[in-house]
């Protein structure tokens, strides 16, 4: 294969996602596995470039909600086609994240914004919907192994249930192994320092940047752990 | 006194700003340590229990920090534009309370009749009311009332009750107060209950503003600060009720006391944060109400100004998000008897839907938010003066025209203004259909440029012939507050249409509540997508419907029953609950609409003009 064939198929993911064409998003991903590019590299070299653009654009105004919706759409459809044929080995995320909209409120199209870009962006996202309980976030987080919990809301009464998860992680003792990133309408800076979250992200793509981070700050703190393990 | 300028909050003065009249006094609710120093002149003007409650002189203080200021009635320029003018629907009056003129036969050795039955035979014989009993603490000294004028006496009485006895003939002097509880505003209606008719009207502000713009902000409050935060907030919005009942009272020059019956409708969070009721699990998916029926209550157990064995009566509510003020508007356009199709929507923070005739009836709430009340709007303020009301753009200079407010020089936009600047940047293609700024018609006029953080906006009204120092734009991110307000409500229009298989075409009238609704542009609306496209002889704006049903409610007891009905028979419908609602949403969110078969005669326009 050509490797000027190689990058047009590349090239035609990441432009079906950017102008959010579902159909030549699928017709394309079939075209990479055809010309035989690997599953792993359609993705991350051709479906999430354009996702990334699409972020860029979003944080530039120039694309607005219903622009991310239907390039999520070209995305998934060409996620569909690709993902299956990423082998076991290969398919190792950057992480994992629990997503959702918290006890009380239903608003959820900011969260499956956010869950597009970090799909997007290489993180495994379990997406737990909306009026989570909060129990459910702290029993899919252990269970699941995740780093961080991804809580939205666009309400003001619900910001109370965002706190109820905070407080039942501290009690539980498990804020050094998973942190968590808060977002929606009714969030703030403020209320993060206030109920003791570890990030706020203010949009979908400053919430992709803090979940970075806080994966981050998990890796270096348990090597931290390691290393002073060591010198005792 | 510059920050309340320019956001379109007008606060008097008659020294211009030197600190000598006082006129000005504002009281800080929040960040008072972010003002500067009292000043010499404050220190004269404002009495100790003023500066113990903060309060200081808007010309004076200097504000170094973000704060929260009220600013009192008494301090406002008060050209608000209240919009308190709802559709006037003719009811006969049948009033829940009555007065009844008697004169008793005395007591004597051949009549031993108590008072109380002397009393009640006589409004049984005179009048033929069935066995009315006397209220208890009219019953301590009625015996005194009764004799006070020869037995000459008037007796009020509600629904059976004797509430009070009156000396010699008082009938007609019978008054009632409706008020709606709006978020924003209050608007209270002094009735005469015999003629039926609205003898005085006063509007205000909702003092509850300082606790929050939005209602959930409020209920936020009661939750963190419990019954003291729910004394705040019922406070507040009695206080300000009590300001209306005196200033109609006063200018109609009838007594308090005169008033016997008031009637409320607000929404249903406004109606139990007035009630105290705890509003918690409400502002909680579902959304249950805690009280569904109507409530009547001592009014003086609520504080308010009026007959001291007055009743309070609350209009029942559909649902959490659907409230009395939509029962009223409904019963305003007297939906649950229409024979066609109609549509009503009920423009506001929360834009309520309905959809149906006489058989059936489905209502949906939409979360639209404030972006037409011109909040989250860069230059968006609220309808008063030097509000930029009218817009229209050249659609080829892309020159612009506008009409402000009292013709005063601008000093913002409101709702109409910004559904006028939407639709008519779509028009001369300074937006697409999918709500973006066009930057290269940026080399055409100056009006259009880049913005310090890249993105772009268009100008109104230049520096110069603004009352602020500053150009009046709209911007992109405008644009996009205002897509998500309009994208919600149209939702909820199709929506329902689909759910009860019907179409646009299948709307015979289509009714635009709201204080809003009444001065925006049909055509304009139309334009960006607000509503399903219907012929414009089809669009009727009734106004606000929420008054006008807070006074049927009180003169008639029909209207009671009526509301009772709307509220079991019309059936809500969660939106969030529908599977295409977030697809119908984006959708919705193109300008007008990104299915143009649903926008037929806006979408020949945009194509005869060239723009798609």
């Amino acid at each position: 294969m050509s490797t000027s064939n190689k990058e047009t198929i590349l090239k035609r993911l990441t432009d079906a996602v950017i102008v959010g064409d579902p159909k030549t998003a699928d017709e394309a991903a079939k075209q990479a596995l055809a010309a035989g590019i690997s599953a792993y590299e359609a993705i991350m070299n051709g479906l999430a470039e354009g996702m990334k653009t699409v972020g860029d654009k979003y944080e530039k105004k120039e694309y607005f909600l219903p622009d991310m919706l239907l390039s999520a759409d070209a995305m998934y459809a060409g996620l569909n086609v690709l993902t299956p044929h990423i082998p076991k080995s290969q398919s190792k995320s950057k992480g994992k994240v629990i997503l959702g909209v918290v006890e009380g409120d239903i608003h959820d199209i900011g969260k499956n914004i956010v869950k597009v870009m970090l799909t997007a962006s290489g993180y495994e996202v379990v997406d737990l919907g909306r009026d989570v309980p909060t129990s459910d976030f702290i029993e899919k987080a252990k269970n699941e192994g995740a780093q961080v919990i991804a809580m939205s809301t666009l309400l003001t009464p619900t910001l109370m249930s965002m706190k109820t998860v905070e407080d039942k992680l501290k009690e539980e003792g498990l804020k050094d192994k998973v942190r968590t990133v808060i977002g929606g309408g009714a969030v703030s800076e403020d209320w993060r320092t206030k109920i003791g979250s570890d990030a706020y992200g203010k949009d979908a793509t400053e919430a992709v940047d803090k979940v970075k981070l806080l994966i981050e700050s998990i890796k270096s703190a348990v090597e931290l752990m390691k290393k002073e393990g060591k010198k005792e | 006194m510059d920050a309340g300028r320019a956001l379109g909050v007008d606060i008097s003065s008659i020294c211009g700003g030197k600190g000598t009249c006082g006129k000005c006094k504002v009281k800080v609710q929040k960040g008072i340590e972010g003002l500067g120093p009292l000043t010499d002149r404050e220190q004269k003007s404002l009495s100790e229990e003023e500066l113990n409650s903060n309060f200081r002189l808007a010309c004076q203080a200097q504000l170094t920090a973000p704060a929260i200021i009220f600013v009192p009635e008494r301090s406002r320029v008060g050209k608000q534009r209240l919009q308190t003018e709802g559709l006037d629907v003719p009811v006969t009056p049948n009033p829940l309370v009555r007065k009844y003129h008697v004169v008793l036969p005395k007591p004597s050795l051949q009549d031993v009749r108590s008072d109380e039955d002397r009393l009640v035979d006589a409004l049984r014989e005179k009048y033929g009311l069935s066995n009315p009993e006397i209220d208890y603490e009219v019953a301590k000294t009625f015996p005194i009332d009764l004799r006070k004028k020869n037995w000459n006496v008037t007796a009020v009485v509600w629904k059976n009750k004797v509430i009070a006895i009156e000396p010699e003939d008082t009938t007609a002097r019978c008054f009632g107060f409706a008020v709606d509880i709006g978020s924003t505003k209050l608007a209270g209606f002094l009735v005469d209950l015999n003629a039926g008719k609205v003898v005085s009207v006063a509007a205000r502000m909702n003092p509850q503003i300082p606790f929050g713009e939005d209602i959930l902000t409020r209920i936020t409050h009661a939750m963190m600060q419990g019954p003291k935060g729910q004394d705040d907030l019922q406070n507040a919005v009695v206080s300000g009720i009590n300001e209306m009942i005196d200033e109609c009272c006063k200018n109609a020059e009838v007594k308090t006391e005169e008033i016997y019956e008031l009637n409320f409708v607000g929404n249903t969070a406004m109606q139990m944060l007035f009630l105290k009721l705890w509003p918690q699990y409400t502002a909680f998916s579902p959304y249950p109400p805690a009280i569904r029926r109507g409530i009547d209550v001592d009014a003086v157990k609520i504080g308010l100004k009026s007959h001291p064995r007055a009743n309070a009566h609350t209009v029942p509510v559909i649902g959490g998000f659907v409230g009395a003020d939509s029962v009223a508007d409904l019963m305003a356009v007297n939906m649950l008897e229409a024979e066609d199709i109609v549509m009503d929507i009920d423009i506001g923070t929360n834009t309520e839907i309905a959809l149906g005739n006489k058989d059936r009836i489905l209502i949906v709430s939409c979360a639209s938010g404030p972006a037409f009340e011109g909040m989250e709007i860069k230059h968006g303020m609220r309808a008063a003066t030097g509000a930029i009301e009218k817009i229209s753009i050249d659609v080829d200079s892309l020159d612009v025209n506008y009409r402000t407010i009292d013709d005063a020089p601008p000093v913002g936009i409101c709702g109409s203004g910004l559904v006028d600047g939407l639709a008519e940047m779509l028009k001369s293609g300074l937006v697409n259909m999918r709500g973006k700024i066009n930057s290269d018609l940026s080399a055409q006029t100056d009006r259009l440029r880049k913005t310090a953080d890249g993105w772009y906006e268009f100008v109104i009204a230049p520096k110069g012939t603004t009352g602020t120092d500053e150009d009046i734009t709209i911007t992109q991110a405008d644009i996009r507050e205002l897509q998500k307000a309009k994208a919600a409500m149209r939702t909820g229009a199709e929506t329902l249409l689909k759910r009860m298989n019907l179409t646009k075409d299948d709307i015979t009238t289509l009714y635009v509540a709201g204080a809003f609704g009444n001065y925006i542009d049909p055509e304009s609306a139309r334009m960006i997508g607000m509503y399903p496209e219907v012929p414009i002889e089809r669009i009727k704006f009734v106004g606000n419907t929420a008054g006008t049903g807070s006074r049927m409610c009180l003169i008639s007891k029909e209207m009671r029953d009526h509301a009772e009905a709307i509220s079991t028979k019309v059936h809500y419908y969660e939106l969030a609950c529908d599977t295409d609602f977030q697809g119908e949403y984006m959708k919705a969110m193109f300008l007008p609409h990104q299915d143009l078969s649903r926008q037929p005669i806006s979408a020949e326009m945009l194509r005869r003009l060239g723009r798609i």
